[in-house]
C-alpha cells in the first residue's frame, strides 16, 4: 500500500514538473503575436520572383513570375520536382550599411522552408542548408536563420535569392514534406535570432526531447511487457511510443544518405506498425485476445509497404493518404471497443476509464491538428500543442501503466505471502498428524507387547493353577490356588489395561461385593454418585479392586457382621471410599493372625503407592470403618 | 436325557468337568474332545442339548465352535467355560450365540448352580459385559448407509436397554427386578433376548462383510 502511494505521488509531482515547464515554455513563447522593440524596423517580405532553375545564380534564361509568400508548391506546383528561385529585395536607408554605417548586424530569418535551401545576398552565396541534390538533406520542420554580413550590404536596394530544392508531391507519403518558401524576415539580428529562438525551441527542441523520452519510456515498457507474458499490453505500449518518436526521426538526422522515396516509403511503413501496436495495446489492456486481430494486424504491417512499393513512387501520396484512413479507422475503432468494454466491466473503476477517455480525445485531436496545414502563420503554436501533448499523452498512460504494475506487483506479493501462510500452516499440521500417528504406533506396539504376556500367564500359570484348583484334595490349597488365578488376572489387567471411568469401576465394584455379601447373608448398602466422569489408570483400578476384595473377604470372613455400608463419593479432588460394618471389629491381637494382618497391611500398603491413604477405624462392638483416599488426577495418570 | 459335548483341552479339568456335569445332569450322554477340529466333525455329526466350550485351545477358538453349533443346531445351548473374565474374550463368543459362560475358576458349587441357573434359561451377566452390549448396539443405531434388504437391523427396546444399564451400574439382577417391578424370571428373559438379538445381529454383520468381500473378490 505504501508502494503503490509512493508512486502515485512520484506520478503526480511528475506530471506538476511537467506543467510548469509546459507553462514556463509557453510563457517565454508568448500565445500572441509577438511584438518586439526595434531600432531599425524588421521587414516582412511577403512576395517575390520566382523561376525555375538549377546551380548557380538566380535563372536569366527563364521569365520569372511572381509569387505570393508563404508558397505552397502542393497547392501552387504539385507535379514541381527540382530547384525553384526565390528573389526578393530590400531596401535600406542610406548610411546604414559600409563601413561608415551604422554598424547594425543585419539577419534573414526563414520560419519554413522545404525541403532544402541555399541563400545568396546581392548574388554572393551566404548559406546552404545541405545536400541539393537527391538525397536530398531534409530541413522542412527547422527554423532557418541567416546573419547577412555587413560587408556585403548596400545602401539602397539589396537582393536576396533563395534556392529551395523540393520534391513532387505525389511522390510524397505527406503534404508535411512538400516543397515550399514562408514569408522572409528581415531585420536586426538579436531581434530576429530572439524569434528563431523561440521558433526553435518550440518546433526543434522540445519535440526532441518529448521524442527522446518516449524512447526511453517505450523502451522500458517494451522489456516489461516482453518478460512478462501476461502484461503484453505493456510491450505494445512501449512499440507504440518508440515507434511515434521514430516518426520525427528526420529531427535528428537530416543527411541521411538514402533516397527521398525510401525514407517517405520508410515512414510510412512505420506507420503501418504504429497502428499495429496502438491496436493490440487497447485491446490487450481491455483484457481482450483476439486470435484473428492477432495474425491481421501483422499482416497489414507487412502488405502496407508492399502496395507502396507496388503503387510505385508516383503513386505514393495517394496510397499513403488511403492507408493514413484506413489506419486512422483501426485504432479509434479499438479505443471505442476498448472504452466500451470499460464502461461495461467494474474494473478499472470510473476514475480510470475517464482519465484515458481524456488521453484518447487529447491524441484524437493531436492527431487531426497533424492534419493542419503547416505553412500557416500560427503553425509553430499548433505544432508545439501537438508535439507536446501526444507524447505527454503517452507519458501519462505509462505512467499509469506503471502505477498498475507497482499494484499488481503488490497483490501478487500479498497472494504469494499468503499462500506461503497456508503451505506452512499445512506443512505444521502435517507433521503434527504424523507425530500422532507415530505415537500412536508406539502405543500400539506396546499394546501388543502386553498382550502377548497376558496371554502367555494366562495360558502356561493360568493353566497350572487352574489344574490345582480342580484337582487338589486341600480346600485350603484350591482356595489359595484360585486366589492366586484372580490375581493373575487382576495383575494382567493393570498390565494391559486402559483407563477406566470411575463409573464403570463402580458398576464392576457394586456388582462384586453387593454379590458375594449377598451369598454369605449380609445386608449391604451401596450409595455412590451416577456417570462420575473421571478415570482412574488400570493399575490404580486393580489395586482399589484387590483392597476392595481383601475389605470384603475380611467382613465376610472374620467380622460376624449382618450389615455393611457403602459410600463413594468426590471430596476436594480425590476419590473417597468408606466401607463400614456392623461386625465384631478388629482386635488388638491382630498381630497375631498373620493373614487378617498381613491383609490390612497390604491394603494400607496398596494405597500408599497410589499416592492415597487407607485408615483403617476399629473397635469391639463398634464395627470396622475402612477409608480408603485416592487422588484422582494421579490416579488417572497411566501406570 | 440330555446329550452334553465337553471342548476342554486341559486333561484334568475335562475330567472334573465331566464329574460335574454327571452330577448336575445324571445319566448323560457325554461327548468329549479336546481339540477344535474333533469338535466341528462332532457338532456336525451329533445333536447336543448343551455344549461346554473353552475358548483358549491348541488349534484354535472355541468361537468358531459356538458359531457351527448356532448354525447347524441352533437349538442347542452352548456355554462358554473359561479362565478369561474380561469382554474382549467373552464378547465375541456372545457374539456367536454363546447362551452363557462360566468363569472355570470358581468353586464347584458355585460352577454348578451357574450351570444350573444357566439350563434354567437364567445367563449371568456382568457389569463389563452389559457395557460392552451397550456400545454395540448403540454403534448400530446409527443409520448405515449400506443396509441391504433381508438382513435385520435389530435394536434394544427400552425395557431390555433399561436392564443393561441397571446392569452396567452393578445392580445385581434380583435388585434389578425389584427396581422395576418385574419378576427374575422376566428379567432372566429380557437378558436371553439381549442375548439372542446380540448374536443375530453380529450373524448379519458377518454376513453383510463376506458379501462385501465376495463381491470384491
Amino acid at each position: 500500500m505504501h508502494d503503490f502511494r509512493f508512486r502515485l505521488a512520484c506520478a503526480r509531482s511528475l506530471l506538476g514538473c511537467c506543467a510548469w515547464v509546459l507553462l514556463a515554455a509557453l510563457g517565454t513563447l508568448g500565445l500572441c503575436a509577438p511584438a518586439w522593440a526595434a531600432e531599425l524596423p524588421t521587414i516582412q517580405l511577403r512576395s517575390a520572383l520566382a523561376a525555375p532553375g538549377g546551380e548557380g545564380r538566380f535563372p536569366t534564361d527563364v521569365r520569372p513570375f511572381e509569387v505570393k509568400l508563404p508558397d505552397r508548391w502542393a497547392d501552387t506546383r504539385p507535379g514541381f520536382d527540382g530547384s525553384l528561385w526565390y528573389r526578393v529585395a530590400f531596401g535600406l536607408p542610406p548610411g546604414t550599411a559600409g563601413p561608415l554605417g551604422r554598424g547594425e548586424l543585419l539577419a534573414v530569418s526563414i520560419e519554413r522552408v522545404c525541403t532544402t535551401y541555399e541563400l545568396h545576398l546581392n548574388g554572393q552565396l551566404l548559406h546552404r542548408a545541405g545536400r541539393m541534390t537527391e538525397p536530398l538533406a531534409y530541413h522542412c520542420n527547422q527554423p532557418q536563420l541567416v546573419t547577412l554580413p555587413a560587408a556585403l550590404l548596400r545602401d539602397g536596394v539589396n537582393v536576396i535569392d533563395v534556392r529551395v530544392a523540393g520534391q513532387r508531391v505525389n511522390e510524397l507519403a505527406s503534404e508535411s514534406s512538400a516543397g515550399g518558401l514562408s514569408a522572409l524576415l528581415v531585420g536586426p539580428q538579436p531581434v530576429l535570432a530572439a524569434v528563431h529562438a523561440r521558433q526553435q525551441l518550440g518546433l526543434v527542441t522540445l519535440p526532441q526531447a518529448m521524442a527522446a523520452t518516449l524512447v526511453l519510456m517505450g523502451g522500458f515498457m517494451f522489456v516489461l511487457g516482453f518478460v512478462n507474458r501476461r502484461d503484453s499490453h505493456l510491450a505494445y505500449f512501449g512499440a507504440l511510443s518508440i515507434g511515434w518518436a521514430l516518426l520525427d526521426v528526420r529531427l535528428w538526422l537530416r543527411g541521411l544518405p538514402l533516397g527521398h522515396t525510401v525514407v517517405e516509403f520508410l515512414l510510412c511503413s512505420l506507420l503501418g506498425f504504429i497502428a499495429w501496436a496502438a491496436v493490440q495495446f487497447l485491446l490487450r489492456y481491455a483484457g481482450i485476445r483476439l486470435s484473428w486481430v492477432d495474425r491481421a494486424l501483422p499482416t497489414q504491417a507487412a502488405v502496407m509497404p508492399a502496395t507502396l512499393v507496388l503503387a510505385g513512387g508516383g503513386q505514393m501520396h495517394a496510397m499513403a493518404t488511403l492507408w493514413y484512413a484506413v489506419l486512422t479507422l483501426e485504432v479509434a475503432a479499438a479505443a471505442w471497443f476498448y472504452l466500451h468494454w470499460s464502461a461495461r466491466s467494474a474494473s478499472g473503476g470510473r476514475r480510470s476509464r475517464g482519465l484515458m477517455a481524456v488521453l484518447m480525445a487529447v491524441v484524437a485531436v493531436a492527431g487531426l491538428t497533424r492534419l493542419i496545414d503547416p505553412w500557416s502563420v500560427e503553425r509553430w503554436t499548433v505544432t508545439l500543442a501537438v508535439s507536446l501533448l501526444t507524447p505527454l499523452v503517452l507519458v501519462i498512460v505509462g505512467m499509469r501503466l506503471v502505477q498498475q504494475q507497482g499494484r499488481a506487483l503488490n497483490v501478487a506479493q500479498q497472494d504469494k505471502k499468503e499462500l506461503e501462510d497456508r503451505v506452512r500452516e499445512a506443512t505444521a499440521e502435517v507433521e503434527s498428524k504424523m507425530r500422532q500417528l507415530a505415537e500412536l504406533r508406539v502405543e500400539q506396539v506396546t499394546e501388543r507387547e502386553r498382550k502377548r504376556i497376558a496371554a502367555d500367564l494366562h495360558d502356561d500359570l493360568g493353566a497350572k493353577l487352574l489344574t490345582i484348583v480342580h484337582t487338589s484334595e486341600s480346600d485350603r490349597i484350591s482356595t489359595l490356588a484360585r486366589e492366586a488365578l484372580e490375581e493373575m488376572r487382576l495383575s494382567v489387567r493393570g498390565l494391559t489395561g486402559k483407563a477406566v471411568r470411575l463409573a464403570d469401576a463402580l458398576g464392576d465394584w457394586r456388582a462384586e461385593v453387593v454379590s458375594r455379601l449377598a451369598q454369605a447373608g449380609i445386608e449391604s448398602e451401596w450409595e455412590a454418585p451416577e456417570d462420575l466422569p473421571q478415570r482412574l489408570s488400570a493399575r490404580a483400578y486393580v489395586q482399589t479392586t484387590r483392597i476392595l476384595r481383601e475389605a470384603t473377604s475380611n467382613i465376610i470372613k472374620h467380622s460376624g457382621a449382618t450389615h455393611c455400608a457403602v459410600n463413594a463419593r468426590i471430596a476436594e479432588g480425590d476419590f473417597a471410599l468408606v466401607i463400614q460394618d456392623n461386625g465384631d471389629g478388629i482386635g488388638p491381637d491382630v498381630e497375631g493372625r498373620l493373614d487378617r494382618g498381613h491383609g490390612l497391611a497390604s491394603m494400607k500398603n496398596r494405597a500408599k503407592q497410589l499416592q492415597g491413604q487407607c485408615l483403617v477405624e476399629s473397635g469391639p462392638g463398634y464395627g470396622t470403618v475402612i477409608r480408603l483416599t485416592l487422588p484422582l488426577d494421579r490416579a488417572a495418570e497411566g501406570s | 436325557m440330555k446329550t452334553i459335548l465337553l471342548l476342554e483341552d486341559l486333561p484334568e479339568i475335562r475330567a472334573w468337568l465331566r464329574k460335574l456335569v454327571l452330577q448336575i445332569f445324571p445319566g448323560a450322554t457325554i461327548s468329549e474332545s479336546s481339540r477344535i477340529g474333533d469338535a466341528l466333525e462332532l457338532v456336525a455329526a451329533v445333536k447336543f442339548d448343551l455344549a461346554l466350550i473353552d475358548l483358549g485351545l491348541p488349534d484354535g477358538s472355541g468361537v468358531d465352535v459356538v458359531t457351527k453349533l448356532r448354525d447347524i443346531q441352533p437349538d442347542a445351548q452352548s456355554v462358554v467355560v473359561t479362565i478369561h473374565d474380561d469382554d474382549e474374550h467373552l464378547f465375541p463368543a456372545l457374539q456367536a450365540g454363546a447362551f452363557g459362560y462360566i468363569l472355570k475358576e470358581q468353586p464347584r458349587e458355585m460352577i454348578a448352580e451357574q450351570l444350573q441357573r444357566i439350563s434354567q434359561g437364567e445367563p449371568p451377566l456382568s457389569p463389563s459385559i452389559a457395557r460392552r452390549v451397550m456400545q454395540y448396539f448403540s454403534a448400530k443405531a446409527k443409520p448405515a448407509p449400506n443396509n441391504a434388504p433381508g438382513i435385520p437391523n435389530v435394536s434394544l427396546t427400552d425395557r431390555e436397554s433399561e436392564v443393561l444399564l441397571r446392569v452396567a451400574k452393578g445392580y445385581t439382577l434380583p435388585e434389578i427386578g425389584v427396581q422395576l417391578g418385574l419378576s427374575r424370571h422376566t428379567i432372566a428373559d429380557y437378558v436371553k433376548q439381549i442375548y439372542r438379538k446380540l448374536n443375530v445381529s453380529s450373524r448379519a454383520e458377518a454376513a453383510l462383510e463376506a458379501q462385501r468381500l465376495g463381491l470384491f473378490r
